[in-house]
């Protein structure tokens, strides 16, 4: 057997009997990981809702080309198929003058005189273009409506560019205050992780002191400890999850109708698994760190 | 220079100290330009009253402190300025055994002497081996599993002294290393420690038990005042 696979066989036994000889502190580090990681998760719950209703603003994101009246009809369809393989256009609707005049009477209501007064039609024929993913952006609306401009058979283009800079910066806002918080809750949860494996290797300082008496080197005393604080900290990131599941669960039948009128009919939605893993995977590396800072500070003479 | 050798180092010298001097606090000295040797195999006594700078040399030793001026060469290697990263090595070839034992109370009697040779990277069946082996010495083989508070002082000074053998350091410390006990297991841990010596190992025990000097009749340094007052030859133990 090599030094490393005999490091490694001790590194796992030690780590192991740590966790099962120290318990009380294990399970308050795992605890106290698994709290702090439920608020940033909350959070981070509360924003991916968020962005989802976001990302229904935007799917309502569309220009709409009116097209000339001269146009005949029989030429709309072939000027919406040109429309279509312009580059970000998602679909294209067309929709008729007739079809335009139900939609205005549905809109104001059957009962009005008002278009009855007018011997024709006034309302244009139009295209309604719907946009990727990709240009729901001020800047890829920009490009879609330089590319519809100057189109044989469109009158005037319509697309709501203050609307949509609005959004633009709503999104970044969030995304803004999101990134601000998240770090301040990062930073305070670091410190607290750290601070209780602080104690807890306090605890157990003793056991540094007779390793180093006995020889051992700094990474030989302190790889258990960390792969200790790695373990409590899956576990911590295990625990927030179950806790925020549950309450998700929970909370949801009770909130649901708020939660409509707040994010429209976007369906709410928990995390998804890779966020799962990414907390999970957040509660072990606090515990890493956490323990590095504690055992660095404890190596200290 | 007042080494007891003389100027010219002896062959056989394991530690050299040249005018050591330690002090914690400006103006105060631990020890005061202190001058000996220890040969290879040589078992000797430090003694003196509390404060008189037995423990102080021993840190010096196994490099848990550095010398405020002077030279300490162990093995032809001087030790009195050695990096950080040096200091495990060093002290893996010394074993070092505690008046309050240092044990590890959440593991295992078995496991708190392997400790030093899972240090050393030795294969886990020779450290299993090894360790039946030292635990039979010290007559604590079927105690092994048990957890080292649930035995006597003089249980856990012997589990401290395999400890401190596993890895058969040239050079053995030992602080005070009966201070906790009654006579009877006093005189079971000394008998050990000789033990150790007979077979080859460089011994300096601190005490200051007058009696356990007498009985055992080796070299003694007297320490007063963190100077040397006295170096003793050995007399002979006492029959």
């Amino acid at each position: 057997m090599s030094r490393l696979a005999a490091d490694l066989r001790y590194f796992t036994r030690t780590s192991l009997s740590g966790l099962r000889t120290s318990t009380v502190t294990s399970v308050v580090s795992a605890t106290t990981i698994g709290v702090a990681l439920v608020l940033v998760g909350a959070f981070v719950l509360l924003l991916r809702n968020m962005e989802g209703l976001l990302d229904t603003f935007g799917d309502d994101l569309r220009v709409t080309a009116y097209l000339e009246d001269a146009l005949e009809p029989s030429a709309h369809s072939a000027l919406a198929d040109r429309v279509s393989t312009i580059e970000g256009v998602q679909e294209v609707e067309v929709v008729s003058k007739e079809e335009a005049l139900r939609r205005f009477q549905e809109g104001v209501g059957r009962t009005t005189g008002l278009l009855a007064a007018l011997e024709e039609n006034p309302l244009p024929a139009s295209l309604e273009i719907s946009l990727n993913d990709a240009r729901r952006t001020p800047e890829g609306l920009r490009v879609v409506v330089e590319a519809l401009d100057g189109l044989p058979g469109v009158a005037d283009l319509a697309y709501g560019q203050e609307w949509v800079e609005g959004y633009a910066r709503v999104v970044g806002l969030v995304r803004g205050v999101a990134l601000g918080v998240g770090c301040v809750l990062a930073l305070a949860t670091l410190l607290i992780v750290a601070n209780t494996i602080r104690l807890a290797v306090y605890a157990r300082r003793d056991e540094l002191e007779i390793l180093s008496l006995v020889g051992a080197s700094r990474p030989f005393i302190a790889t258990p400890f960390l792969v200790e604080g790695a373990i409590q900290g899956a576990l911590g990131g295990v625990l927030a999850v179950t806790v925020l599941y549950v309450l998700f669960r929970l909370a949801l039948p009770e909130i649901e109708a708020g939660l409509t009128v707040l994010l429209g009919f976007a369906e709410p939605r928990f995390l998804d698994f890779r966020s799962v893993l990414s907390l999970i995977g957040a509660g072990a590396a606090l515990g890493l760190v956490g323990s590095a800072v504690a055992v660095i500070q404890g190596l200290r003479k | 220079m007042t080494s007891p050798a003389g100027d010219v180092p002896r062959r056989d010298a394991l530690v050299q100290m040249y005018h050591v001097s330690k002090s914690y606090l400006p103006g105060t000295f631990a020890l005061r330009d202190v001058t000996l040797e220890v040969h290879k195999g040589e078992f000797v006594f430090l003694t003196g009253p509390s404060g008189a700078g037995k423990t102080t040399l021993l840190k010096l030793l196994f490099a848990a402190e550095q010398p405020s001026e002077g030279q300490i060469v162990l093995r032809g290697r001087n030790i009195a300025r050695l990096r950080d990263s040096a200091i495990p090595g060093l002290r893996r070839r010394i074993g070092v055994v505690f008046q309050d034992f240092k044990l590890l109370t959440r593991r295992s009697v078995e496991d708190n002497v392997a400790i030093a040779l899972e240090v050393l990277g030795r294969h886990p069946r020779e450290i299993r081996r090894r360790t039946f082996g030292l635990l039979k010495q010290v007559g604590l083989q079927h105690r092994r599993h048990h957890l080292p508070l649930s035995l006597s002082g003089g249980e856990q000074q012997r589990i401290a002294l395999a400890r401190a053998l596993a890895g058969e350091p040239e050079l053995l410390l030992a602080d005070e290393p009966t201070g906790n006990l009654d006579p009877d297991l006093t005189l079971e841990i000394m008998d050990l420690i000789a033990h150790a010596s007979a077979r080859g190992t460089t011994v300096i025990v601190a005490t200051h038990d007058h009696s356990l000097v007498e009985r055992y009749g080796r070299r003694t340094l007297h320490l007063e005042g963190g100077r040397v007052k006295e170096d003793a030859a050995a007399a002979g133990p006492r029959r």
